[in-house]
């Protein structure tokens, strides 16, 4: 089991250290650990578990916070990992971001939450609903109300009572003024278009997004149009299994707050809304790159955001690329980016340029691969529709609400 | 004149004067102590919030340590977590002091807040002073008593607490069996969890000492209380969920309709959110279904997916981790997963660690129908910025190449890279052009004609060079210039910093001359020359060996290095079958991560399933006592106990055993002597699997778990709709995309269809499945048949008889006189030898320490001897 966790700042330097058995850690084993990560160059490459002399290292990284478990018996890795991975989520959520600062100012909260998730090494809880209510976020509304009434505790004094009940992430007694629910799908599309132009590998990864704020001890229903489309599925452990396996609908008792619902794998698409032609020719020391990107499957909305990142090779020596929508940047690693925005209706964007190679070099053999980001309101590309969300147990009819939302996750086109 | 002031201001913050500060906040502590007037729970706020904000950054701020006690005396819950978070790291430090916060902390375990009893009784419990424990017993009793389940659960940690801190007061409190009934009673989830994860490690520690321990720690693994655990599963927080689905993994059901149960049950935890419960479960499932072939195949199709989500989802850390492990089940059955070769491309962001576990499961799970697609994204990678990711991707061509699919399509495309004109791609695929002319001569024609044309110049890594030097030397016939590019080579002899580019250019040169004497001779010269005069050793004896070689015949010569070569039909693998099925034993560890099974990597104290070790701890500072070494031994202890016993059972086993690939019948046909031999070998081979085998071996000596409360007719939940067959239908029904051409024995193994009936459950050994096998007719056909090629198709069938004759036909024809390589003559260190003559008798010293010197704890015994030899001999032609 764990028996010690860092929280390392972007220098490396200790903000934080939790013993967590009789074992104490010295903290030398970080200054092994930053060594290491300096070796290679970049702590991002460096590997999640890695072996130092005397402790096996989790690592994880989260906006330049470095949050490091040490252990000495074998263990699930993936029980370290995802434990410092909710860690990491149950902060962002509590001091409302991720930073050195924030972690520096608030390292009592952040004392507290480890003290409630882990006790010698097993981990505890980690359902922000429950810690909420054991240690209350520091948030605007409760230095106000400690201003107002003198107490500045940021502790609440009631126990969790859902500790004790049979739905553990939720309280028993919830009272809103206003009952709503929201329900997003948010949809990243995976793809890799190959030199011919052709779709090798579409793929959608979704998530059913609830943000519920209901009274009482509601019980929702939510049911798909086409289940069927789904290849995999997970689910908030609120999710009750058999209704989903006999007639494929989710049946739940809502935490309150925003949570994770499920998640999905939707495989083998046969469209994406964007094509992105990339051409690339050499001729004697100098290649000609131009791209082409238009719509191809009209999603019914518009395309936002669409932006189109290349690394240049290192054999080129300059560049020089213009287009006629957008902006081009090429930074001094030699990545480019070429930021469209939203794709008009009239034409279709295209950029080009020369790339001058280094001298000696006749032909360009290396080739950029050209990463598409883009964002589609209003739709999930995978089809995927919600039928209809049925609450029971509510005093007085919610307001329901539903969103989707389809971006680019790795889309990925290789130069032709 | 800003800098350096604004360094000094920087530098009073820290630890040198630090210290003017601590003292500071000493006098201000002082003068609130007593103090009772309004705020002042707001400036002793800020007061503690600088020392542990010191004590974050390092500073030693012990000598606060009164004074925060003092100060402590307060209603305000932030103030005491913050003097408890204090006090639990100094305590160890100033045992004397840590009375005084005995009496506040005694007080607060009794307080009515049940959140403020158990902070205080966590607190408590983590001072971890020894002289302190008297202390701890009575609020430890009364908490595990307490009516709040939140005190309940910090308590039933509190006494693994105190068992560290003093094994023997927690045993002579009772507390174990306390927690026992707990475990088995308690309403809340939570304590429960942390009731059984205490229990264990306290019973498994326990277990060297005493009887009634081991008992109870076997007592986990009945079937009613993995039954009660299961039953209660859904109530567990996904944390404890993965502590118990770890004890279930261990659980050796009685019967099928048992293992049927208990999936039907836990089949829902695939879809579970948290990763590794997933894992934890699919670890259930693998283990569970070892006996049964079929249906272990039909595990392995309903786990592909939760998986594969696993890895998409999540973030790059967790990715990381399920890959290992789908990289681990994807190299014991690459077939089930060839359709689903689209995942394993890589993304451009990815780091090169994901990417390259990702290669090398495209590689294993390219077929005859997916070849092509593979092939032509792994030429996307080569042609890629990315250097390190490129020549993998290379050497994945060409290892998909060696298996044989489509080699036309690939040949064609590794010359494409030839072409490329990149260093480092050239240099890649010239060391893979040089395997493939090895496997496949007839290309030589296509491949020559692009390697002619590579300048040497251009080449300058080690390996490519000896490759390009080996084809030159080869096919020296095809290339009109070859003597001349060697003869170029051999002018820059002093230049050619390799050994291996030497010993190289020395064989080609020689080929290339009885091939072209005329053009050669000059080069051939030289270069003999150049090696005899060489530093290095074995350049050295080559050249001489060469020159003499071709004084005495030259015929004979010409035998020696250009004799009729047979196609290499197999590469040796990198990594033996057996260490892989232990890694699969530890599934969902950390062994899976590195790819080494534990015993390679963690030491022997560490593999105790809770042991913390003290000795290695050489970056800690705490001076650790005499009773924290005492827990070491006794794993040790209990090591030798379990290794006893487990060498027991595999003689009261006999011959039905199949477990280990040492097994007794394996070896009936050989000396007396070696079968002595035997408990030795198993010592050695075993511990790993300890857990199942510590229970069986108790079964079979009338050990026997205790005596379990009666259990009432055991039934889990009438939650589960599906009765075994229907169930076992329903995973049938699951898209077995291969099912007709292999599926999955227990060892990993594929069979047709055929076979399956044959195999019947793994009951039969191996080598009667052998035996019985129909002959093949000794007729003229014979001589098409090529024993190898049988072996290693055949390989996965059989594995501990195929690893047998891998190791006999694999025994290279020495021709080193029997008896000298018997004779102890080399051991004798005289004044002419000093030091026993090592390389050419290795083998034959290995094969005499195991004859005649049987010592159990000889190192060498162990392993199978002929590997290491016989692998480095399948992969040189020379």
């Amino acid at each position: 089991m764990l028996q010690c966790i860092f929280l390392l700042s972007d220098s490396g330097e200790v903000m934080l250290e939790k013993q967590l058995t009789g074992h104490k850690v010295d903290r030398s084993i970080c200054a092994w650990f930053w060594e290491e990560a300096i070796s290679q160059g970049d702590s991002f490459k460096l590997l999640p578990v890695i072996a130092s002399p005397t402790h096996y290292l989790f690592q994880i990284v989260r906006e330049g916070v470095t949050f490091l478990a040490c252990t000495q018996v074998e263990m699930p890795p993936l029980m370290g990992i995802e434990f410092l991975c909710r860690v990491a989520d149950v902060l962002v959520d509590y001091l409302g971001g991720l930073n050195e600062d924030l972690i520096k100012d608030n390292f009592v909260i952040v004392y507290e939450l480890l003290d409630e998730m882990i006790d010698n090494g097993f981990p505890l809880t980690t359902e922000p609903n429950i810690l909420r209510e054991m240690i209350a976020p520091p948030n605007i509304v409760s230095k106000m109300l400690s201003v107002v009434t003198g107490n500045s505790s940021n502790v609440s004094n009631t126990l969790p009572g859902a500790t004790a009940s049979c739905v553990p992430w939720r309280t028993a007694d919830l009272k809103h003024a206003s009952n709503e629910v929201y329900v997003d799908l948010v949809e990243e599309m995976d793809a890799i278009i190959s030199r011919d132009g052709i779709l090798v590998k579409c793929e959608i990864y979704g998530e059913v997004q609830v943000n519920s704020h209901l009274s009482g001890l509601p019980d929702l229903t939510l049911s798909f149009a086409n289940p069927s489309i789904l290849n995999d599925v997970r689910f908030h452990p609120c999710v009750r299994f058999r209704p989903w396996e006999s007639n494929q609908i989710l049946s739940f008792v809502p935490p309150d707050g925003e949570f994770k619902l499920m998640s999905y794998r939707i495989k083998k698409l046969k469209h994406t809304p964007l094509y992105v032609r990339p051409q690339l020719t050499s001729d004697a020391g100098t290649s000609r790159l131009s791209v082409l990107v238009g719509i191809r499957d009209d999603p019914g909305k518009t395309i936002d955001n669409v932006t189109v990142h290349f690394q240049l090779p290192p054999c080129v020596a300059s560049a020089d690329l213009t287009s006629n929508h957008g902006t081009v940047n090429i930074l001094a690693d030699k990545t480019c980016s070429w930021s469209i925005g939203r794709i008009p209706k009239d034409k279709a964007p295209s950029m080009s340029g020369t790339l001058v190679l280094e001298s000696g070099l006749e032909r360009l053999h290396v080739f950029p691969t050209f990463r598409v980001d883009f964002k589609i309101m209003g739709v999930a590309l995978s089809g995927l529709q919600i039928d209809k969300l049925d609450l029971k147990n509510l005093p007085s009819p919610p307001y329901k609400g539903f969103r989707a939302l389809t971006r680019a996750g790795e889309f990925e086109v290789y130069n032709e | 004149m800003a800098p350096p002031a604004q360094f000094q201001r920087s530098t009073s913050s820290s630890q040198p004067s630090g210290k003017g500060e601590v003292s500071d906040l000493k006098m201000q502590l002082r003068q609130l102590a007593g103090s009772r007037a309004q705020g002042t729970d707001d400036s002793k706020r800020e007061l503690f919030k600088k020392a542990i904000s010191f004590m974050t950054v390092g500073i030693d701020v012990s000598s606060l340590f009164s004074e925060m006690v003092m100060c402590s005396a307060t209603s305000d819950i932030v103030l005491k977590k913050m003097c408890y978070l204090y006090v639990g790291n100094y305590a160890k430090g100033n045992p004397d002091l840590s009375l005084l916060t005995i009496n506040f902390l005694q007080k607060d375990c009794r307080d009515e807040d049940p959140m403020i009893r158990g902070l205080a009784l966590r607190s408590l419990c983590s001072l971890r002073v020894a002289n302190l424990v008297e202390y701890l017993v009575g609020p430890l009793g009364s908490g595990l008593k307490d009516n709040n389940c939140y005190v309940r659960t910090v308590a039933a940690i509190g006494v693994l607490k105190l068992y560290h801190i003093s094994p023997s007061t927690c045993v002579d409190a009772d507390f174990p069996s306390v927690l026992k009934t707990l475990m088995l009673k308690d309403p809340d989830a939570q304590v429960v969890a942390n009731c059984l994860s205490a229990l264990q490690e306290i019973w498994s520690l326990e277990a060297g000492t005493s009887e009634e321990a081991s008992r109870e720690r076997e007592a986990f693994l009945s079937k009613p209380v993995i039954y009660y655990f299961l039953n209660r599963i859904k109530e567990f927080s996904e944390w404890a969920q993965c502590i118990v689905l770890d004890l279930v993994a261990k659980y050796i059901p009685s019967d099928n309709n048992e293992i049927f149960d208990i999936m039907n049950l836990l089949e829902d935890r695939l879809q579970h959110a948290n990763g590794a419960v997933v894992l934890a479960t699919i670890k259930v499932f693998l283990h569970l279904t070892l006996s049964m072939t079929d249906v272990h195949q039909q595990v392995y199709e309903r786990i592909k997916a939760p998986l594969l989500t696993l890895v998409s989802s999540g973030s790059q850390e967790q990715s990381y981790a399920v890959l290992s492990h789908l990289h681990l089940l994807v190299m014991r059955a690459p077939m089930l997963f060839s359709s689903d070769y689209k995942h394993f491309y890589c993304q451009y962001n990815e780091p090169s660690y994901v990417k390259k576990l990702k290669l090398e499961m495209l590689t294993a799970v390219a077929n005859e129908s997916n070849t092509y697609e593979i092939v032509t994204e792994l030429c996307e990678y080569a042609a890629n910025v990315d250097v390190p990711i490129a020549r993998e991707s290379i050497r994945a061509v060409g290892k998909i190449a060696l298996q044989q699919y489509d080699i036309n399509a690939i040949v064609d495309r590794l010359l494409q890279f030839l072409e490329m004109e990149k260093d480092y791609v050239t240099a890649e695929t010239l060391v893979l052009v040089k395997d493939l002319l090895r496997k496949y001569p007839q290309w030589s024609h296509d491949c020559i004609a692009v390697v002619g044309n590579i300048s040497s110049k251009n080449v300058q890594e080690p390996k490519a060079k000896a490759a390009l030097i080996w084809m030159l030397g080869e096919y020296s016939q095809d290339m009109i210039d070859a003597p001349y590019i060697l003869e170029s080579l051999i002018d820059n002899w002093d230049d050619e910093h390799s050994a291996e580019v030497r010993l190289h250019l020395l064989t080609s040169v020689l080929k290339c001359f009885f091939k072209r004497p005329p053009e050669t001779q000059k080069a051939l010269g030289a270069a003999l020359a150049a090696g005899l005069a060489d530093s290095h050793q074995d350049v050295h004896d080559r050249a001489l060996l060469y020159y003499r070689v071709l004084q005495y015949n030259v015929s004979v010569a010409e035998c020696l290095v250009n004799p009729p070569k047979q196609a290499v039909s197999v590469f040796a693998d990198t990594q033996n079958s057996e260490i892989k099925d232990r890694i699969f034993d530890e599934f969902n560890s950390l062994s899976v991560i590195y790819q080494k099974p534990s015993y390679m990597f963690t030491d022997k104290e560490h593999q105790g399933p809770f042991e913390f070790s003290e000795e290695l701890g050489s970056l800690s500072v705490g001076i650790e006592s005499a009773d924290n070494v005492s827990p070491a031994q006794r794993v040790e202890a209990s090591d030798n106990d379990l290794l006893l016993s487990t060498s027991e059972k595999e003689e009261s086993r006999g011959p039905s055993s199949n477990g280990s690939a040492y097994s007794a019948p394996v070896y009936d046909g050989l000396t007396a002597s070696q079968t002595q031999l035997e408990p030795a070998f198993q010592n050695q081979a075993l511990p790993v699997y300890s857990p199942q085998d510590g229970l069986a071996i108790d079964d079979l000596l009338g050990l026997g778990p205790p005596a379990a409360p009666a259990p009432p007719p055991l039934k889990l939940n009438a939650r589960t709709v599906l009765d075994p067959s229907t169930f076992q239908r329903k995973w049938g029904q699951l898209s077995v995309s291969l099912s007709q051409e292999c599926s999955i024995s227990p060892q990993g193994t594929e069979f047709t269809a055929s076979e399956i009936a044959e195999v019947d459950n793994g009951s039969k050994l191996q080598l009667d499945v052998y035996l019985d096998e129909p002959k093949t007719p000794f007729n003229d056909d014979i001589n098409g048949f090529d024993v190898l090629s049988f072996w290693r198709s055949n390989w996965t069938r059989f594995l501990d008889v195929a690893r047998m004759a891998h190791d006999v036909l694999a025994i290279p024809v020495s021709t080193v006189a029997s008896k000298s390589s018997f004779s102890a003559g080399g051991h004798v260190i005289d004044k002419y030898l000093t030091e026993p003559v090592d390389d050419a008798n290795d083998m034959a010293d290995v094969v005499k320490h195991v004859l005649l010197m049987p010592k159990p704890n000889s190192e060498r015994g162990c392993g199978p001897i002929g590997t290491p030899q016989a692998s480095s001999w399948a992969g040189s032609n020379l």
